[in-house]
């Protein structure tokens, strides 16, 4: 095969680079099937196309997009954490009563973010230990971050109104909304972590084949703790955007984004299974969510029905995902019987 | 023996995995009343043979005949209707149910009541068939408080409930104790003096001396012949089992050995492996064969520090090293290529440069990836092992068997190690690629390393091997020079059968 390696500047010989059909990334559909989107919404109703809607709906998405970058991550290693709605909640609760106690609110906030890495770190620190899977251990702290909040704000409001605005609601030139920049530095930390660091490989390593992993000197528990604690410092950040944006905290804030974000990752191409999976991918399935959910509003559909279209839309992704398997598989074969021959 | 009508017979049995022929026209044939045993070597076809009798696999050439009819083909339902049944080493029943439960799983008989289980009709049932059999085996405890010979009575029991006519034994006392053996070879004589027909595979031959009436040979999946027990001696049994084309075997070039680099003392893990030293020298290869279950793979997992050991020291060039973890191992300079590469070592969905660098990235570098280098250094491998690859992009379960292999050994060859451990180097790879890698082994021992080969092909093992360790039981007994062993000399080793000349151990 040698016709196919090459020499590079500098001498050294390299493999081909390679080529993946553009038809086989799951991002590629989903670019389509938001254009297609945009497109009909725009006829229907001009309005989507002014700066200000599409602003609003970067806006709308900062959030899921930070919650889903560190899902993206902790499902690659194999592992779930369902109860990022849950510890957003209690963490924003927290957040925000120390900041009406007249903490100030960049210690609030570091405060909050610590509590929810901590969160995320028992998580998966049960997980471990108790080896049971990680969706049953974050299940279980489902009712216990709700419950401490509820018990800890009495179950009433936590409201904060004018004393931490910035975040959420401030505007780059008057125009991109500042937490939507937050989101993209999400999606950028977690693309650098998972394709330049060793971090990353481990993750990838740890999903795909834990004994491999192990066999080859990595620890598999650190490596998996390691996403969760990452995990968890997302989670602190969009519990801190989310409490700016809306100026209030309750226990039930962020309930439901767990299953947006897993929406999200597996939408963009991430098998629950892990080992594999990109963040484009992902970045694509939070638009593609925040866009429907835009344009059923323009389109004025019963806003109840965008929760059944969520549904829907997973479904028809994980059909993408076996279908393109599928034709992967045909051709595998096809090769390796033809390298039978040889 | 009554020389009645045969129960099953098979013709010129054929049947082929890919290039591989797994059995190669081997007759096999069982009358009622007699204990007909199969022997050979790990891999000579007993368990494929075993599967086309179970209707689980089907033949590619041969004809089976069903109490003298011809049938064209045997599915497991045709197999279990025409009662034939099979006890495996590792019982397949349920640990939370009664022992009677478990003989009437499926199949269980209701009472007065309709859909409510007779629990005491089927307790009676079962203590008959226990009772004439003269079993030890309580009938109304829960599975998982029995033990393994107890389970395996169990299985017995369950097919006599099932009326079989042909008992399919696997190694049934591998698991067993000295009077346990005893126990069931008794059990074993009852059936037979029922007139059931009993397939005995064992590797212990003093078993197959003691209780067979007919002997099958195989090796390597061909048909050797069947003798009467009683006419055959056991150096014939053994000659027939071994003894292989001089082309079956691989010529490599000596190697200079250096001084002791490696050496192992006194190490032990309960239950798995008893307290073994061993040393390598520089550039010596040293082989370690015994049978499936002897205790090869947990021995070097030990050594690699995948297994906790509970006592014993390592050593590299005359320094006491720490391995608890592969980690250890690695930094130390011990590598293992694993046995069993889908399991244990390759990152599937992953292309092959992530799966060549995976050691080096983790182990020899520092929080960043270095993408250029990890590019260089898998065109590098990829050119001296001549991996088939298309491009940089490919994942590795897209390459065939003997390339997936290279690529993790390449992954390996990164980083020098001082030893290099390999368990069954070249399985489930076609004979190009085998034959590199026994090059690029010898290669290595050239360069001054210390070779550990773990490996189950006798051709293989005589062929590389400076010295063979045997294992035994989870116990290394001896260490032979390769200096002209034969096979025959080598399975007798891996068997436990003593020389005329005495053996040690």
């Amino acid at each position: 095969m040698t016709e196919h390696n090459r020499k590079n500047k500098n001498g050294a010989t390299l493999l081909a680079r390679g080529k993946r059909s553009i038809f086989r990334s799951q991002w590629f559909y989903l670019l389509c099937a938001e254009v297609v989107i945009a497109i009909i919404t725009g006829i229907v109703n001009p309005r989507f196309f002014t700066t200000s809607n599409l602003m609003n709906i970067l806006e709308q998405i900062a959030v899921l997009g930070i919650v889903s970058s560190g899902m993206t991550m902790l499902i690659i290693s194999g592992e779930i954490d369902i109860s990022v709605g849950a510890n957003i909640g209690f963490s924003s609760c927290v957040m925000a009563m120390m900041m009406r106690g007249g903490v100030a609110p960049i210690f609030a906030v570091l405060v909050g973010i610590s509590l929810a890495v901590f969160n995320s770190f028992l998580v998966g620190l049960t997980s471990r230990v108790f080896k049971a899977p990680s969706f049953i251990t974050s299940l279980a702290f489902i009712s216990v971050f709700e419950g401490i909040a509820l018990a800890i704000t009495k179950g009433s409001f936590q409201t904060i109104y004018g004393m931490f605005e910035t975040i959420g609601t401030s505007r780059l030139f008057q125009l991109i909304p500042l937490s939507f920049l937050i989101s993209i530095g999400a999606y950028l930390l977690v693309h650098v972590l998972l394709s330049n660091t060793k971090m990353g490989r481990r993750v990838y390593a740890v999903g795909s084949n834990p004994t491999a992993a192990f066999l080859s000197g990595i620890s598999v528990n650190w490596t998996k703790l390691g996403a969760f604690l990452f995990n968890g410092a997302l989670v602190g950040v969009a519990a801190m955007v989310l409490l700016s944006r809306i100026g209030a905290a309750q226990p039930s804030t962020g309930s439901g984004i767990e299953l947006r974000a897993i929406g999200a990752v597996v939408i963009g191409g991430t098998p629950l299974s892990g080992g594999k999976g990109r963040i484009l991918g992902t970045l694509f399935g939070v638009l593609l969510m925040g866009l429907i959910s835009n344009s059923l509003n323009m389109l004025r559909v019963n806003p109840y029905f965008q929760t059944v279209t969520f549904g829907v839309l997973i479904i028809a992704s994980l059909a993408v995902s076996v279908l393109s398997t599928y034709r992967k598989r045909a051709r595998v074969k096809a090769v390796s019987e033809g390298s039978v021959e040889q | 023996m009554e020389q009645s009508a045969t129960i099953v017979s098979l013709k010129e049995i054929t049947k082929i995995y890919g290039q591989h022929r797994a059995l190669d026209r081997v007759s096999f044939d069982l009358f009622p009343g007699e204990v007909h045993c199969l022997v050979g070597e790990n891999g000579a076809g007993k368990s494929t043979l075993i599967k086309v009798l179970s209707g689980a696999v089907t033949p590619e050439g041969g004809e089976i005949f069903l109490s003298g009819k011809a049938v064209r083909s045997l599915n497991p339902r045709q197999a279990i209707e025409m009662g034939i049944s099979t006890v495996y080493q590792d019982a397949e029943l349920v640990d939370s149910l009664s022992v009677s439960d478990n003989v009437f799983l499926g199949d269980e008989r209701t009472g007065k009541i309709p859909l409510m289980v007779n629990s005491k009709g089927q307790l009676d049932q079962v203590r008959q068939i226990v009772d004439t059999l003269h079993m030890n085996l309580p009938v109304g405890v829960l599975v998982e408080e029995l033990s393994a010979s107890q389970k395996q009575m169990l299985q017995i029991a369950k097919t006599l409930y099932r009326d079989a006519k042909v008992l399919i034994m696997d190694e049934p006392t591998s698991s067993l104790g000295m009077e346990e053996t005893r126990v069931l070879m008794d059990l074993v004589r009852t059936l037979r003096s029922r007139g059931m027909g009993i397939i005995y595979i064992s590797h212990y031959l003093e078993e197959i001396f003691e209780i067979g009436d007919r002997v099958t040979i195989l090796k390597d999946g061909g048909y050797m012949g069947t003798y009467p027990v009683s006419q055959i001696p056991v150096e014939t049994v053994i000659k027939k089992m071994v003894g292989r084309d001089a082309s079956m075997f691989f010529s490599r070039q000596p190697v200079e050995m250096g001084q002791t680099q490696f050496e192992v003392r006194k190490l032990a893990r309960g239950g798995m492996v008893e307290e073994t030293s061993f040393s390598v020298r520089r550039g010596e290869v040293l082989g370690i064969g015994g049978l499936v279950g002897s205790g090869r793979s947990e021995l070097v997992n030990l050594v690699f520090g995948a297994e906790k050991k509970d006592s014993g020291e390592i050593f590299l060039g005359g320094k006491r090293v720490h391995v608890r973890s592969p980690k250890d191992a690695i930094r130390a300079g011990i590598a293992l290529v694993t046995e069993d590469r889908k399991k244990l070592a390759m990152l599937g969905g992953r292309d092959i440069v992530e799966n060549t660098s995976l050691v080096h990235n983790e182990n020899f570098k520092g929080p960043w990836i270095d993408a250029r280098e990890e590019q260089v250094l898998t065109a590098k491998i990829v050119k001296e092992l001549s991996v088939a690859v298309q491009d940089r992009l490919q994942k590795i379960e897209e390459l065939s068997g003997g390339n997936q292999q290279k690529v993790i050994i390449g992954r390996w060859l990164l980083d020098d190690s001082l030893v290099y451990i390999f368990d069954e180097p070249t399985k489930g790879v076609d004979i190009g690629a085998k034959e590199q890698i026994y090059n690029l082994i010898v290669a290595l021992a050239q360069k001054g390393k210390s070779i550990i080969m773990v490996s189950s092909d006798m051709p293989e093992l005589l062929s590389m091997s400076d010295r063979i360790g045997v294992m035994r039981n989870g116990r290394l007994t001896t260490i032979l020079d390769n200096d002209g062993i034969s096979e025959e000399e080598l399975i007798r080793h891996f068997i436990g059968v003593p020389n005329a000349g005495g053996e040690q151990g």
